[in-house]
């Protein structure tokens, strides 16, 4: 009925602890469609990356309450069980994680972790797994896959490794990537690499990308629409040039203040007592 | 390439002579440093940047002391100093790391980490200690009621702050900041950025920068020693390294600052 990819509606999600109940969604509303590049942006603790888990599916422990839909080709996901997430995830829907060397394995070789993922599309022999792996690492420009696929993860160069696990992300040709904070942990340089390489192969499938970071520059290089998050609600949605260039909400306005600008030779400076910016209300562009 | 010569003489902090270092790794030999010279002056904010793997941190260790150096030699105040110092020496270059979690004991509430340093150099007598600990804290911004508290209450912002007043508890000329604020959130970061300038104001240090965000050089450096594979690629003023950058490195981690306004795109450097 809708064209949209992903709708997550009214999405409420709170930890039962140990001082009390902690909210840490409060009715996010997101929206994706095939091929849109999305991105959240946020600081630590805003509830970005828990976004990405419900997605998945990995929030299941008993003292987890959610509320709301996450639809996903016109099929709740939220409440799935365990065994119909399988079907999805690395198939459908799959993940980059923020430090590449330890989203891999360190006690396996590469070449079977691509196995694994091989496996979730159809059954391949080791053999046919290993040609399939390394003519997508072939076609991410690295130039020896035999001994990449050799290689156990801690062997490689961070950026490389980046490389090898986006690959494996979308060897299956997804319909969605979720990319948690993807070049945090790496060098500027590598980062563009990253990036590009990220951008180059979801256009060749058309697959949609919700981009996770704090990094306002990664956004602009990378995303078409912004959804902005502080304490679990989002407090500003629109397109990349509408959030850069006529930021609304005050939040927006402090996050983007805040960054050392290249052509400034004096670091802004912040009023300590911030106002309340989750109960000042939404903007919409 | 030797510093360039200002019109009054000030004075020349850490000098850095030839200093070459090797590591051992599965028998093949890697050169992190090769023939590194440098003159670090007095309150100069001495950024150190380049990709991970080009040897900046190794610089900075060798700087601290903890590892020894192959050959060359390093002068700190007109004083030659080697790896192995005694606490009169250490007491002078203190250190503050990339992440502010792993570096505080979480078994010792802030007032015993930040007591630590005053009681093995001596700072102040025993019966003073107290009042000593709230009073780095307040030069940091943090109330005297953190002294009780444990690191992990503590925000990324918080812990970044006390490991700065354990530094500062010594009473060093100089500070090395590796990557101080690369673990934390924009708005943190300017705020523990803004801090650090403080400080240095208020209590005349010098700074060695050690990161890789050029924006925050460009920001609050006053001079940029640009590192490839173990030697110096560029060196320079702030301004006239950003206006004006020589080599294709320095134009490449310029021109990959990801930026967030139209009028900074038009500024890069063009290969």
């Amino acid at each position: 009925m809708s064209k949209k990819l992903l709708k997550i509606e009214d999405l409420e999600l709170s930890f039962k602890m140990y001082e009390g109940i902690s909210y840490v969604l409060k009715k996010i509303n997101l929206e994706l469609s095939k091929g849109e590049k999305v991105a959240l942006v946020g600081e630590s603790g805003s509830g970005k990356s828990v976004t990405t888990k419900l997605i998945l599916g990995l929030l299941n422990q008993k003292n987890v309450t959610k509320k709301g839909q996450i639809i996903f080709n016109n099929k709740n996901i939220l409440n799935l069980s365990q065994n119909e997430f399988k079907k999805i995830r690395g198939n459908d829907i799959s993940i980059i994680f923020q430090d590449p060397i330890a989203a891999l394995n360190p006690v396996f070789k590469i070449k079977d972790q691509f196995y694994e993922v091989n496996l979730n599309k159809q059954f391949f022999t080791k053999k046919e797994s290993f040609e399939r792996a390394a003519e997508a690492l072939e076609k991410v420009s690295i130039r020896d896959p035999e001994r990449v696929l050799e290689s156990y993860p801690f062997q490689l160069s961070g950026g490389l490794a980046q490389r090898v696990v986006i690959t494996m992300a979308m060897i299956n040709k997804p319909q969605l990537l979720l990319a948690d904070e993807p070049s945090t942990a790496l060098d500027v340089t590598i980062q563009n690499q990253a990036l590009d390489l990220m951008h180059d192969l979801t256009k060749e499938t058309n697959t949609a990308v919700l981009l996770i970071t704090h990094n306002m520059g990664v956004v602009r290089k990378f995303a078409e629409k912004v959804y902005v998050i502080y304490r679990g609600v989002i407090v500003e949605e629109g397109t990349k040039d509408q959030i850069f260039s006529k930021p609304g909400h005050p939040y927006t306005k402090a996050l983007l203040g805040a960054i050392p600008k290249l052509n400034s030779n004096q670091l802004p400076r912040f009023v300590e007592n911030a106002p309340d910016y989750a109960s000042i209300e939404k903007y919409v562009h | 390439m030797l510093p360039l010569k200002s019109t009054f003489i000030d004075k020349i902090m850490i000098k850095i002579k030839n200093i070459s270092k090797k590591f051992l790794v599965k028998k093949n030999i890697v050169q992190a440093l090769e023939n590194v010279s440098l003159e670090i002056e007095e309150n100069d904010c001495f950024a150190i940047v380049g990709e991970s793997g080009s040897g900046k941190t190794t610089l900075a260790n060798i700087l601290l002391g903890i590892y020894d150096y192959d050959n060359g030699e390093i002068f700190l105040d007109n004083k030659k100093i080697s790896s192995k110092r005694n606490l009169k020496m250490r007491k002078l270059i203190q250190f503050v790391q990339q992440n502010p979690m792993s570096t505080l004991n979480p078994k010792k509430t802030i007032f015993k980490t930040i007591a630590l340093p005053l009681k093995i150099h001596k700072i102040v007598s025993n019966d003073k200690i107290g009042e000593r600990v709230k009073e780095l804290l307040s030069y940091v911004g943090l109330d005297s009621e953190f002294i009780y508290r444990y690191p992990d209450t503590l925000s990324g912002g918080q812990k970044q702050r006390v490991a700065i007043a354990r530094a500062l508890a010594s009473e060093p000329k100089v500070l090395i900041l590796d990557e101080p604020t690369s673990a934390l959130d924009v708005i943190v970061q300017s705020k523990v950025l803004n801090l650090l300038l403080d400080i240095k104001e208020k209590l005349s240090l010098t700074y060695v920068f050690i990161t890789h965000d050029l924006s925050v050089v460009k920001n609050i450096a006053n001079k940029v020693l640009v590192m490839n594979k173990g030697k110096i690629d560029e060196f320079g003023k702030t301004k006239e390294v950003f206006s004006n950058p020589k080599s294709n490195y320095t134009k490449t981690l310029i021109r990959a600052i990801p930026t967030v306004t139209n009028e900074e795109d038009e500024i890069k450097p063009k290969l």
